[in-house]
């Protein structure tokens, strides 16, 4: 049988103009072997998680090759800095990633506050790291939810999404937004937490922890959600340092590295919390990490809203938005929900920063899942995908 | 055979647990909002970012507090403000504001010298096209003064009875809708 492939079902390949798809499909589908499909996994499919195209070899139901192809959401963001005051490109960091966007925020503003010498105030302190952490709460409820939809669980999200209301309420409360939020300024937060702020967050802890009780026995205890993850997908620690992998990835692969412990920023060596580390390396390795990050994220925000002291969450004569940088280059990394964020700013000391640049995890990350899906059922390739927890926009940027 | 057995057995129970667990949420209070049967408790939106709206004056209320300045049509991201400075003081005779282009960021509300310009709690808002986001607040103020005139202009004289009459009613309209 000569290769058939649906984007080239009539062979012709190599005459410029005749061939269909575009040249990624054309390049990759110049390596097929004998009897194999080339599909275009995405950009408009549901399982991944926006708008990510995967091409795949398929020999029957088995993965032989598969090859990533990003730009689809590419915003310029990098560039977009070039262009504004270092006030103006805070709110697109709450768009970087938009599940994470605390994360994002607080890479910034810290790269800013580096370079300029701003030491933020103690209650502003306390308040990043509440925000962070139920941020980092939120973002995995939406990847366990969306994850488990993806293995054919449709119920799980609907949950997820019901503790996610509380968080995003919660948030709203003092960023004024529910997903992009813009909380953070140069020199502390952008308002101060009220009462009922503090009330809703210390209803939720104990809610959340019944919560996760029963997400185990629904979820994590279910002998077919076992079957489908463990064993799957296997990324040992060698692989995911060759990639540069980080956050709940590595952490799955047995490496305890989390920025938080590693190079601790902000107040984080004030609390007591433990970097969840799994020895499987597989799916489920991922899967079990993320689920007890919240738990330790809870940890943290208890502790932080019981100790949180009175006073101001910004400095007095913080930046306005006409403020610029001082001439100078900082970087500065937090530990986002995906992993390893990095903000790399350069400023000549004009109007606008000089050069910015992101470093998102979740681009290393998925550098991973070629490798990791070769030989793999498409089915599993998909669970692999998933728990890699891809954000699109992110990857992007 | 007997471990194929106990395996259908393990499989089985955990299936029956979530089918109890689910079983017992279909019986849950919902934190769905059926908008339009119901609406988010306006405390719940005390912090959250709508349009802007400009704020009523100190002394007199039917008047912006603007002074013109120009801060924050600078400092905005989205260039989404023109503010022109009328002949009648330091009053703007055009605010206009681009919703289209705002990013709801609050740096335009932080860095106001007058505190003339707040979010406003427009939850429902819907308009059918674009050019119904480009909004004239001038023109907004002056409909919602229209709506509650909360304290009259210093120089018209009111009866002191239509103000107290005035006075909790416009306090409510200014929770739920403004
Ligand atoms: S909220 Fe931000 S984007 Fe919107 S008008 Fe104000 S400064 Fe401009
Ligand atoms: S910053 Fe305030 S006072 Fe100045 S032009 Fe804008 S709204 Fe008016």
């Amino acid at each position: 049988m000569s290769n058939f492939s649906f984007l080239n079902p009539f062979g012709v390949l190599d005459e410029p103009g005749t061939y269909m798809g575009d040249f990624y499909s054309h390049n990759f589908s110049k390596k097929a072997k004998e009897g194999t499909v080339i599909l275009n996994l995405g950009p408009q499919h549901p399982s991944t998680h926006g708008v990510l195209r995967v091409l795949v070899e398929l020999y029957g139901e088995y993965v032989m090759r598969s090859e990533p192809v990003l730009g689809y959401l590419h915003r310029s963001h990098e560039k977009m800095a070039e262009h504004k005051t270092a006030y103006g490109f805070l709110p697109n960091m709450g768009r970087v990633d938009y599940l994470n966007a605390i994360g994002w925020n607080w890479a910034y503003a810290a790269s800013c506050e580096q370079l300029a010498g701003i030491q933020v105030p103690e209650r502003a302190e306390y308040l990043r790291v509440i925000s962070a952490e139920l941020n980092r709460i939120s973002s995995h409820l939406v990847w366990w939810g969306a994850f488990v939809l993806d293995l054919g669980a449709f119920t799980p999200i609907l949950y997820a999404f019901d503790d996610r209301e509380d968080l995003c309420d919660i948030l709203q409360r003092v960023t004024g937004s529910r997903l992009t939020m813009n909380y953070f300024r140069f020199g502390g937060v952008g308002a101060d937490g009220d009462e009922r702020f503090f009330r809703l967050i210390r209803e939720f802890i104990p809610r959340m922890r019944e919560r996760l009780k029963m997400y185990r026995a629904l979820v994590t205890d279910n002998v077919i959600l076992r079957r489908r993850l463990e064993g799957i997908g296997s990324m040992d620690a060698d692989m995911c340092l060759r990639y540069g992998a980080t956050g709940p990835i590595l952490r799955a692969a047995g490496v305890r590295r989390d920025v938080r412990k590693a190079i601790p920023y902000g107040i984080y060596d004030r609390f007591d919390y433990e970097i969840p580390v799994a020895d499987r390396c597989d799916n489920f390795g991922r899967y079990w990490v993320r689920v007890e990050e919240i738990e330790q994220s809870l940890r943290i925000v208890e502790q932080a809203v019981a100790q949180i002291p009175e006073g101001k969450h910004i400095v007095d004569k913080a930046p306005k938005p006409a403020w610029k940088i001082p001439a100078g280059e900082s970087v500065f990394s937090v530990e986002g929900a995906r992993g390893e964020i990095s903000v790399h700013v350069i400023s000549d000391g004009g109007k606008s920063p000089y050069r910015v640049k992101l470093r998102a995890p979740g681009f290393s990350n998925l550098a991973l899942f070629a490798e990791a899906a070769e030989g793999t059922l498409l089915a599993d390739a998909i669970a692999t995908l998933g728990s890699l927890d891809l954000v699109i926009p992110e990857i992007d940027r | 055979m007997i471990t194929a057995i106990w395996d259908q057995l393990k499989g089985l129970y955990s299936l029956i647990v979530g089918m109890i667990v689910t079983g017992r949420y279909f019986f849950a209070p919902q934190k769905t909002v059926h908008y339009p049967r119901k609406v988010v408790d306006p405390e719940d939106l005390a912090a959250y970012r709508g349009p802007l709206e400009l704020t009523r004056g100190k002394d007199d209320e039917s008047r912006t507090r603007c002074i013109s300045c120009q801060m924050c049509a600078k400092g905005c991201p989205g260039n989404c403000i023109k503010v022109v400075k009328g002949t009648e003081g330091k009053l703007p005779s055009t605010w206009v504001y681009d919703f289209s282009l705002c990013c709801l960021c609050g740096a335009c509300v932080e860095v106001c010298p007058a505190s003339a310009i707040d979010f406003s709690h427009r939850l429902y808002l819907v308009v059918t096209s674009r050019e119904e986001l480009v909004m004239d607040l001038l023109a907004d103020l002056k409909e919602r003064v229209a709506a509650n005139p909360l304290k009259p202009a210093p120089d018209v004289p009111a009866a002191a009875g239509q103000k107290a009459a005035d006075a909790p009613s416009a306090g409510a309209a200014k929770n739920g809708e403004v």
